[in-house]
Parts: structure tokens; C-alpha cells; sequence
């Protein structure tokens, strides 16, 4: 580990992954720093008859159930939300359902159109090559012609089937004349750049046990490792290093038999999610950057934006196959996704009608509730009600930036290399408790309408945070961002961030797109511009 | 060798018939087949569930009638009651003539057809949000 890295990578997930990628491809010396290990297509339990029950353990997104070595747990005693997360090559888009979905054009601006929250340092338009350009390297299925959408590039594939459940809840948007369209997906509707055809097993949410979906370990990091980037696993950073002229000179990584190594490099791109991007800035810096590294602004950890989850469920008596997949999404709508002020909230959400997957359901979940509720005949009777027979909508419901939800150090909690573990804390807003309200309501509204005989609600889903955004957040300001626009530290020019802590605002839409549009416009631009760059010698 | 004690192993399947008897066309825990198998792989693949499970066994009296101790578990170790159903269940739903009787075949392989795809634009169904046309909101008021 004695020779310098060009470019040090922290974390070898979505946004890691294609910064190595793109960064190999020129010709840039690439090493990544991954705590977690490879996971391999046979560890997963999507093909095996154990699938739910090891979806409750080892293949939970909270790392706090799986409580594996490679994770380090989270305080979540202040937060109503868990954050979700997964640590190995490929991160959590190893676990994500892989909506693939680009935010809107308002969204890049909140601050001008609604009052509220921030603009960011770049549009929509900016943002939409590199968008097309992911389309491609993850394989995106899906529909072009979205109203919801300016006219944009068609996805390389054509969508998935919609199913049963998506005619289903297509018939009840038409009814009352609602947006709907085929949801787009980063899952291959044919074979595509050496993975499969999606089976539609439904598991994507517990690793796709056919290689067809498009996590990062498949997508990116054989590409990045053929051009020469070296992914170092099993390596938990503890403190990114700064030299004397106040650059990132590195970082110190532990190794599985618990021994430090000090990695050094010109340049230090952190894509640790927006969990664990500000735990280590915030673990860093020592002395001389008081209060953790490229945070004189103070903003490193604030405005955390987890998008709170509900869910409508509705069961009808036809058999809708409903645990076929994918998990993610049949189709989505964006009719309640801008602000109405009438409604008594800004901004919106986008729904996303879902399978409710196999028999065994949250079972363990009943503990305490009146015992002939859950049990007994009323077992058969609710299994049989739910499993085949119904679908979600669900509601990804806009979170607003509030510098009080954040991310901290814990004062006593350690993952297994005694570095002090990550606190969150977090509140739902009233603007997020009357969105869902209001949405929810609406949702009640599509399910009657596409038949269903009887519907249930979930206000809010604890274990929901798969979303993690905003806590080092972009702007042209730096006395009120942590980043510019290329995600460059304000404070120290050759420390990146590329992750979704970046997030200025968090639209109503699930993130990893255009987490990895946002990293590949700013790796394009930190390779136009290397020859300009300050970097640690 | 065997996860649970013959007391420990005949609580759970009593208690286990209790939670999911014979009714609407499904067959109780017990009924269901070789449960016992199943039970011993469910613990093979969940060792963590292994003392709350027995604490929970342990806490049923010798002779105490399968549904009062069912319900007193309930509302004395509600954690306790909820690893037996878990337990219970999750074995009952792996049983193959469960999986049969339920029309279930797992998480199947079942890749998409050349006719399943587009199927809303051949019968219209995508139509009217189509003739409705954009609905996004442009930031420069185009």
C-alpha cells in the first residue's frame, strides 16, 4: 500500500462504482476502499423455498436485524424512520428494487417554484445526457413517452410486462382520470450485456439470484477491474488523512485481521451513502478542521431526507398472481407528484403499484395483537384474503431538507473495529404528515375504483429509509453547502462526495438514478478537468 | 441430530395446531406433513431464533391445555408467542402440500411473453393518459 492512488474511492456501491468505472476508462489509477465483500448470485435466496425467511434476517435491508460484521449498526432511538443500507461491491443496489426513475424538472428547483427548501446548482437539463448515459450501462427497461416527462431518449429495452395487478390498478387510474404509465425499471426485459432476462421471481429486494438486475457488481465494477481500478474489500475506513497544505492525503483502513493501513492518494472521492459519507467526514479532519472535515459550514450530517413510506393495499377476489415480480413496480403515477397549495402541503409523491409477494408476510410482526386476530382460522382466512389476491400502491412522498434531521457520531456505540458508529436523528415534518395524509386518501380512492373489496393502510413504514440524502449537501454557496456543483468539497478542493448525501432537495423519486447521473457528471467533468486539479502530492 | 427437546418440540406442535389448525381447506401445523424437518431447518438457517423459542417452550406449564398457554403466552411474552408463530409459520408455509394446496410454487422463473409486453397500447388501455398529454411543470413556464 506504499504507492499513491491518482484517485482514492470509498465505497464501491452505486456511485462508486460508476466514478471507477468511468475513471478507469480514462485511464485514471483507481483504488476502492469496500467494507463490505463480494456477494455472489448463489448466496441469494430469491430461487430457494427459504426466500421469506431469510428476507427477515440475513437479506433485511436494516443492517441493525442483519447485525453482520460488515455492517456497522445505527442509533435509530431519535429517528421514526430506520435508514436501509447494504455494504459489499455493489452496495445496496445489490438489495434495491431498482425503480429507475429521474426526478422531474421542478425538482431541481423547489426553492424558485414552491418557496421551499433550495435550488440546485444545476437543472434538469444539465443533468439529462448523463441520465440517457446510465440508461444504457444499467440496461433500463421501460416506455418512452411519459407524459409526466419532457420528451427524453427511450430507455435501450422495452418495459417489462405491467401484470396483472398493474391493469388492474392502470383500470381504476383511467376510471378517475389519473396519470399512469409503465414504470421504468433498471431490470432487463431481455438478456442484456451478459445478464439474464428478468424471471420476474420477485425478489429483487433480497438479490437477484439470476444476475438480471442491474446492481453495480455486475454493471460496473468488472469493466472498472478490467481497466485496472483495484477494489481492496473487507476494508473499513476509519479517517480520511490531510496533509499539511489542507488536502485529502488518503485515508487509514482496517483490514479483516484488524490491521491499519494507510492508504495514500492525489485525490479522495467519498461514496459511502448518505449515512456513511458524513459519519467518516465527520470521524476526519482532527485538529486542524474542527468539527469533522469539510464542514466549516456546519451542514455535513444536517438535512437528512429518508422519504417517509405509506402504502395502500388493496385485496380483491380475482387472482392477480401477486407475488410474481418484479418487486419494485408494475407501473407509477405522478397525478398528485407537483404542488397544489390548495391541499395544505407543498410538493407531492410518486406511487408505485407493487406485488405483495409470498405467503409468509411479516408473520412475526403480530406479537401481543388479540391471538384469534392473527392466528387461527383467522390465519388462513388473512393469507388467503392477502396472498395472490391483492396489490400496494405505494407513496415515495417528498422529504423537505430540515438541518434538524441529521446524522451524528454516537457516543457509545461501535461497529466490530471500535469506530464509533452513527446516530440518527430524524422527525417527519407536518408538510410530510399531510402529504401522506392527503395521499393516502387518494390512494383509498384508486383502490375503490379499481374494485377492491376490502383496503388497509400503513401511515407510515418504520423500516422505510433506503433513500439516504442530503447531508452534505451541493450548492454554489459555501457558507451554506458542503459541495459545489461537481460534488468538490467547498473547504478541501480534492475531497468528492458523489453519493446521494449531494442531494439538494429529494423529489417524491427513488434516488439511484440520478445518484449515478450526479456521479457521472461529475467524474466526466473531474477527467475534462484533471490537468486544473489541486491534488495532494 | 434433533433442534428441540421432545417437550420442548411437543409444546411448539401443540401450540403450533393452536395457530394454524385445520380450517378453510388448509391443513393444521401438524397435519400439514413432516413439519418436524421443517422445524429443525428453519433453526438450522435462524440459530438466533433458538432462545427465544425455547425460553418461550420452557414457559408452557406440563399439561397446561395447548390455547390457554397460547393465549397466557401472549399476554405474558408476546415476543415469545410472535418466534413460535414465526417458527411455526414459516415452516407450515415451506411444506411442499401446503405450497400445493395453496396454488404456490415459490418465487418462480417465469420470464415475460412476446404477448404480455405492450399489452395496454393493443387494447387501448394506456390511451387515455396519452391523449390527456403532459402533466409535468416546466420551471421556466414553457
Amino acid at each position: 500500500m506504499g504507492e499513491i492512488a491518482e484517485v482514492l474511492i470509498i465505497g464501491a456501491g452505486a456511485s462508486g462504482a460508476v466514478a471507477a468505472k468511468h475513471l478507469a476508462e480514462a485511464g485514471v489509477g483507481v483504488v476502492c476502499l469496500e467494507q463490505g465483500r463480494q456477494v455472489e448470485a448463489s448466496e441469494f435466496y430469491g430461487d430457494k423455498p427459504e426466500w421469506e425467511l431469510m428476507s427477515q434476517r440475513l437479506w433485511h435491508p436494516n443492517p441493525n436485524v442483519r447485525g453482520l460484521a460488515t455492517d456497522y449498526p445505527i442509533d435509530t432511538s431519535e429517528s421514526d424512520v430506520n435508514p436501509l443500507m447494504f455494504a459489499g461491491v455493489g452496495g445496496s443496489t445489490l438489495i434495491y428494487a431498482a425503480h429507475w426513475q429521474r426526478f422531474m424538472p421542478s425538482d431541481f428547483r423547489v426553492k424558485s417554484l414552491d418557496g421551499v427548501a433550495d435550488d440546485w446548482p444545476f437543472t434538469y437539463q444539465d443533468l439529462e445526457p448523463f441520465y440517457d448515459h446510465m440508461d444504457v450501462e444499467m440496461g433500463v427497461s421501460g416506455l418512452a413517452g411519459d407524459p409526466a416527462y419532457p420528451p427524453m431518449t427511450p430507455p435501450p429495452l422495452p418495459p417489462l410486462p405491467i401484470g396483472r395487478i398493474g391493469r388492474l390498478a392502470a383500470k381504476g387510474m383511467n376510471d378517475l382520470g389519473w396519470h399512469w404509465w409503465p414504470a421504468p425499471q433498471a431490470i432487463p426485459s431481455r438478456a442484456y450485456r451478459g445478464r439474464s432476462q428478468c424471471a420476474r421471481r420477485g425478489t429483487c429486494m433480497q438479490g437477484c439470484p439470476e444476475q438480471a438486475k442491474a446492481s453495480t457488481d455486475l454493471t460496473h465494477w468488472p469493466e472498472a477491474i478490467a481497466n485496472g481500478a483495484q477494489l481492496i474489500t473487507g476494508a473499513r475506513v476509519r479517517e480520511i488523512t490531510v496533509n499539511a497544505q489542507g488536502l485529502a492525503s488518503g485515508a487509514i483502513w482496517i483490514d479483516r485481521d484488524g490491521v491499519e493501513h494507510h492508504q495514500r492518494a492525489e485525490k479522495v472521492i467519498v461514496c459511502a451513502n448518505g449515512v456513511g459519507t458524513p459519519r467518516l467526514l465527520l470521524l476526519s479532519g482532527g485538529d486542524r478542521f474542527a468539527g469533522g472535515l469539510a464542514n466549516s459550514s456546519g451542514l455535513v450530517g444536517r438535512n437528512l431526507m429518508m422519504h417517509p413510506y405509506a402504502a395502500t393495499v388493496g385485496y380483491f377476489d380475482e387472482p392477480l398472481d401477486s407475488w410474481l415480480g418484479p418487486a419494485g413496480q408494475a407501473i407509477h403515477s405522478m397525478q398528485f407528484y407537483e404542488t397544489d397549495t390548495s391541499r395544505g402541503f407543498v410538493r407531492g409523491a410518486k406511487w408505485n403499484a407493487m406485488p405483495t409477494g409470498g405467503p409468509l408476510g411479516m408473520r412475526s410482526a403480530y406479537g401481543g395483537a388479540p391471538l384469534e386476530e392473527a392466528w387461527g382460522e383467522n390465519l388462513h382466512r388473512a393469507t388467503q384474503k392477502r396472498f395472490g389476491h391483492s396489490f400496494e400502491w405505494g407513496i415515495i412522498a417528498e422529504d423537505l431538507p430540515d438541518p434538524d434531521n441529521r446524522v451524528v457520531l454516537d457516543d457509545s456505540l461501535t461497529d466490530t473495529d471500535g469506530i464509533p458508529s452513527p446516530k440518527i436523528i430524524y422527525r417527519n415534518s407536518e408538510n410530510t404528515e399531510k402529504l401522506i395524509a392527503f395521499h393516502l386518501e387518494r390512494q383509498r380512492e384508486a383502490m375503490e375504483a379499481a374494485g377492491a373489496k376490502s383496503i388497509s393502510t400503513t401511515t407510515l413504514m418504520r423500516d422505510c429509509g433506503w433513500h439516504l440524502m442530503g447531508t452534505c449537501r451541493m450548492g454554489n454557496d459555501p457558507e451554506t453547502s458542503v459541495l459545489d456543483q461537481w460534488g468538490a468539497s467547498h473547504d478541501v478542493p480534492n475531497l468528492h462526495v458523489l453519493d446521494g448525501s449531494t442531494f439538494v432537495t429529494s423529489s417524491g423519486f427513488n434516488p439511484t438514478a440520478t445518484i449515478c447521473a450526479i456521479a457521472l457528471r461529475s467524474v466526466m467533468h473531474m477527467i475534462e478537468t484533471r490537468a486544473d486539479q489541486r491534488v495532494a502530492s | 441430530m434433533s433442534a428441540l427437546s421432545d417437550p420442548r418440540r411437543a409444546a411448539l406442535n401443540a401450540i403450533g395446531d393452536v395457530l394454524i389448525p385445520a380450517a378453510l381447506g388448509m391443513p393444521s401445523f401438524t397435519g400439514a406433513g413432516d413439519v418436524d424437518a421443517m422445524v429443525d431447518h428453519v433453526l438450522s438457517l435462524r440459530p438466533e431464533l433458538a432462545d427465544s423459542l425455547n425460553q418461550a417452550l420452557d414457559r408452557v406449564g406440563a399439561g397446561e391445555e395447548a390455547a390457554t398457554a397460547a393465549e397466557r403466552l401472549n399476554r405474558e411474552d408476546p415476543d415469545g408467542l410472535a418466534t413460535i408463530g414465526l417458527v411455526a409459520s414459516s415452516a407450515y408455509y415451506m411444506v411442499p402440500e401446503v405450497r400445493r394446496i395453496m396454488g404456490y410454487r415459490g418465487q418462480e422463473q417465469r420470464p415475460a411473453t412476446a404477448d404480455e409486453e405492450h399489452d395496454y397500447m393493443r387494447d387501448n388501455l394506456l390511451q387515455p393518459v396519452i391523449d390527456r398529454g403532459p402533466i409535468y411543470r416546466d420551471p421556466d413556464g414553457g
